[in-house]
């Protein structure tokens, strides 16, 4: 959390960790008052990826093209965080030869949350078994987010599973052509 | 004492959260988050059909009656179709010709007074009912000596004669009436012992997640909605 | 904290409060629950979005509950003497306790000094809280419980696990056989009939019952007016039939006028069973008046602190007080889905439960609880009173932390994530050992099997591993621009 930054903005391809510096910096700072006074600088600066293509660029078509099914899992800190609904959405709509499919029961947790998938990983296990459940059910060949974290944890259940579905990151799809 | 053990720990930590919270800056309101006002009622055009609508949803029975006589012919009908022959009743004026008009037909109306065990006894309820609240398809019961909870409650049919006027659109509108008659606040005198809203039969789905009926309170209602 | 109170746990088998996470392998491992709960909990949610959608200024009334709450809160002890005050006018009487003992012994007294020995009770979290049944039943008062539910579970010695549907881990066979046990009853099989076995039994005990034992949903300080909301009839029978009533609850409890009602029915309802409103709301008023057939004689009101006081001092906890009990944020938890109410050792369950808990009865035997939990921000969300549970959870979490609560090996990652992170250097090195030692365990592009604490990761799910190249490097290798030009 440099002063000495003087980019524009700063892009994250995460949810979780754009609204960590977006709104918890400042709180872990409330008894430093120059600092948390630099964090909400630096908060105002920081985007999730489909949120600062959308809402700050206005760009929805990025001349991409996707051939897959691809179901799209909305990650908890993007969608209740950031309040990233359409945005990811409409980035999808607009790559070519890409088939959105409907994700049942999509805005439930996958059960990653940090440690809790080792502090507490038969409920994650639980949690990760219903969301691949919904993403097989769905006939997509690819799921997708905005969320490392969250893909790393579907990758790994689906190698799991042995299933032929790919986790592929939002910024992978949108660069494809 | 109990009493002042427990207030005085109040007091200490309303304190002592005061002095914990974030400094307020200057010219900020006060501490103590103010009072809000509450929004008006909701504007229903037409709060009978509502209420009728929104009754069918919860397996209230509902029939819009043109009189108060009509509303005593459907009655009958209802208690004869269940084999009701005992039927306990309130001492109310828009019950009255009802509650006659049954007597003459042989229904036995036992009128308010007597003990709760031959209540239970009865196959059915009569009440009035002071509003009716569309929205949720509500009966406002008030409790008085001509107006016992348990008539409404312990007889496993409930039946209730509302006037149409009485349909209000939804709780606020309720309170609101309350308050008209005490502007600058409602003292405890101006409540009954017991106001209940009533809203459909009385359910559970406790065992087996299997919805049911008639869990202690009664298995129908039926209410006669009363135009003129 | 010198001495932590004990949580007020109910028998679970010889399970402490500590050991949430072996009580919830318990809990994955019971099919009859996961079904149960399975089939359950999705229908609350979804009867819950529909009731919610059909109220257009529904985030309003979210927020305006919140700032009568919060106002409430913040002048509290005005409330509570203009409550008191209104409940003696109409001849009701007040009694206060400030923690679960006085509470028992005050009503116990009460009792004892009205001649009663036979009590029905309707469901109450308060009086479970202060453990009052084991309390009266040692007393000699004979207690029945009368929500379907709670009556069933009486009878078979059971604890509730969910806030509104407490019998969610119960099968139709278990009660058929439960009933002919202990009623005598033919061993009916559909719900109906089981249903009309326990109205016949209970309509005996509330016409014999000496006193109505019941909890209420809100209090309204300007009349004294106590509100009870139920669907099945039972806690109208419980302060209708018996000549006493007692109403116990908590100080968080009150509302400044009767008109706020008009607010918090409508939360109250959609959020807990997505109804538009309850079947019954009770609003009772002083004990009956004069002339009137049914109705107690004498009203007793007991206004409970246990905690809630050490809540009310809490800045940034206090919001939890608040709650109106509408199980909403546990029908929406996937943890709670999958949990069901005993795993979390408490009284209180599901996110409310995991802040309720150690934030009125302490910290350490409630320490697991903050942590089970993914953060994902549904309960927030769905609160009817706008409690910002993610992050209260948050803030117990820093608590357990900061009070030396959190065992060694977590303490150590700790510490070790720290220095790593804190220096390029150091993150290089990491990490190069780390790409060295993983080929041992790289197979097929990825690593099955993780050992030490990290060995829960890979009870489900495969791990990357991690990358040859690192992307910085990649990047400086670029200098620093992306790799195709694109616009």
């Amino acid at each position: 959390m440099t002063s000495r930054s003087c980019a524009e903005a700063v892009v994250a391809p995460s949810g979780s960790c754009a609204t960590m510096v977006r709104e918890w910096y400042p709180r872990l700072f409330r008894d430093d008052p120059p600092r948390a006074a630099a964090a909400a600088v630096l908060g105002r600066r920081t985007y999730e990826l489909s949120e600062f293509l959308v809402r700050v660029l206005g760009r929805t078509d990025l001349g991409a093209r996707f051939d897959a099914a691809v179901a799209y899992h909305p990650s908890c800190h993007g969608l209740r965080g950031l309040g990233l609904r359409d945005e990811p959405l409409s980035l999808l709509r607009a790559v070519r030869g890409l088939r959105l499919v409907d994700l049942p029961r999509a805005e439930e947790c996958c059960g990653f949350g940090g440690f809790f998938a080792v502090t507490f990983a038969p409920v994650s296990g639980a949690m990760l078994a219903s969301k691949l459940d919904a993403v097989e059910a769905s006939g997509a060949d690819v799921v997708t987010a905005t969320d490392a974290s969250c893909l790393m944890h579907l990758a790994g259940g689906l190698a799991r599973r042995g299933s032929r579905v790919r986790a592929v990151h939002l910024a992978e799809i949108l660069a494809a052509s | 004492m109990s009493r002042e053990a427990v207030l005085g720990r109040v007091r200490a930590a309303l304190r002592s959260a005061a002095a914990v919270a974030q400094p307020v800056p200057a010219g900020a309101a006060a501490a103590v988050p103010a009072l809000p006002a509450l929004p008006d009622h909701q504007v229903v055009a037409d709060p009978v059909t509502l209420f009728v609508e929104r009754a069918r949803a919860v397996a209230t029975t509902v029939e819009i009656c043109a009189t108060v006589d009509d509303a005593a012919v459907q009655a009958a009908a209802w208690l004869a179709a269940r084999g009701a022959r005992r039927v306990v009743a309130w001492d109310d004026p828009d019950v009255a010709t009802v509650a006659v008009r049954l007597a003459a037909g042989g229904i036995e109306v036992t009128p308010p007074g007597v003990a709760s065990d031959i209540v239970a006894q009865a196959d059915a309820g009569l009440t009035g009912a002071a509003w009716g609240i569309a929205e949720s398809a509500s009966l406002v019961l008030p409790a008085d000596p001509q107006r016992p909870r348990l008539f409404s409650l312990l007889p496993p049919l409930h039946v209730a004669v509302l006037r149409a006027g009485r349909i209000l659109p939804d709780l606020p509108a309720l309170f609101e009436h309350l308050q008209a008659t005490h502007p600058s606040g409602l003292p405890p005198a101006a409540l009954p012992s017991a106001l209940a809203f009533v809203s459909g039969p009385s359910r559970s789905a406790d065992i087996g997640l299997v919805p049911v009926q008639g869990a202690h309170g009664p298995m129908e209602v039926a209410v006669l909605v009363v135009t003129r | 904290m010198s001495t932590e109170p004990a949580i007020p746990v109910r028998p679970l088998a010889g399970a402490r409060p500590g050991d949430m996470r072996a009580r919830l392998a318990q809990a994955l491992a019971d099919p009859m629950l996961q079904t149960a709960l399975g089939r359950a909990i999705p229908g609350f949610r979804r009867m819950r979005a529909s009731a919610v959608a059909e109220v257009p200024e529904w985030e309003v009334l979210r927020r305006l509950a919140a700032h009568i709450k919060d106002h409430t809160l913040a002048v509290l002890d005005r409330y509570l003497e203009q409550f008191e005050a209104a409940v003696r006018a109409r001849g009701g009487v007040v009694h206060w306790a400030a923690d679960a003992a006085e509470a028992q012994r005050t009503i116990i007294d009460l009792l004892r000094a009205l001649g009663v020995h036979q009590v029905v009770k309707s469901k109450s979290m308060v009086t479970e809280e202060i453990g009052l049944n084991a309390a009266l039943e040692a007393a000699g008062v004979r207690v029945v419980e009368t929500d379907l539910g709670e009556y069933v579970l009486q009878l078979a010695g059971e604890a509730p696990s969910h806030l509104i549907a407490p019998m969610i881990h119960k099968p139709i066979e278990a009660v058929s056989e439960l009933f002919a046990v202990a009623l005598g009853a033919p061993r009916y099989e559909r719900a109906e009939d089981l249903n009309r076995v326990a109205r016949a039994a209970l309509r005996r005990e509330f016409l014999a019952a000496d006193a109505g034992i019941t909890g209420v949903n809100f209090a309204v300080a300007e009349t004294g007016t106590l509100v009870i909301v139920e669907n099945e009839g039972n806690a109208r029978l419980v302060t209708s039939c018996p000549r006493v009533h007692v109403a116990v609850l908590g100080i968080e409890k009150l509302l400044p006028r009767l008109a706020d009602l008009g607010v918090f029915l409508r939360l109250l309802a959609r959020s807990a069973t997505g109804q538009r409103a309850s079947v019954y709301v009770s609003l009772l008023t002083g004990p009956r008046r004069s002339g009137e057939a049914d109705g107690p004689d004498e009203l007793h009101v007991v206004l409970v602190d246990n905690g809630r006081t050490r809540l009310l001092a809490d800045p940034d906890l206090r919001e939890a007080l608040r709650c109106i009990r509408c199980s909403a944020c546990l029908n929406v938890c996937p943890v709670f889905e999958r949990a069901g109410g005993h795993a979390y050792g408490s009284v209180y369950a599901g996110p409310i439960g995991a802040v309720l808990t150690p934030a009125l009865w302490g910290l350490r035997p409630a320490r697991e609880l903050p942590f089970a939990s993914t953060l994902c921000g549904a309960c927030g969300e769905v609160c009817p009173v706008s409690i910002d549970l993610p992050r209260l959870l948050l803030e117990l979490r820093a608590r357990v932390v900061r009070e030396g609560l959190v065992g060694r090996p977590d303490r150590l990652f700790a510490r070790l994530w720290t220095l790593v992170m804190r220096s390029p250097t150091r993150l290089t090195l990491f990490g190069a050992l780390g790409r060295a030692l993983q080929r041992l365990a790289v197979s097929e592009g990825r690593i099955d099997r993780l050992r030490g604490p990290l060995a829960g990761w890979t009870a489900h799910r495969a791990a990357p591993p991690l990358a040859a190249v690192p992307f910085r490097v990649r990047w400086r290798a670029r200098g620093g621009r992306p790799g195709r030009g694109r616009p």
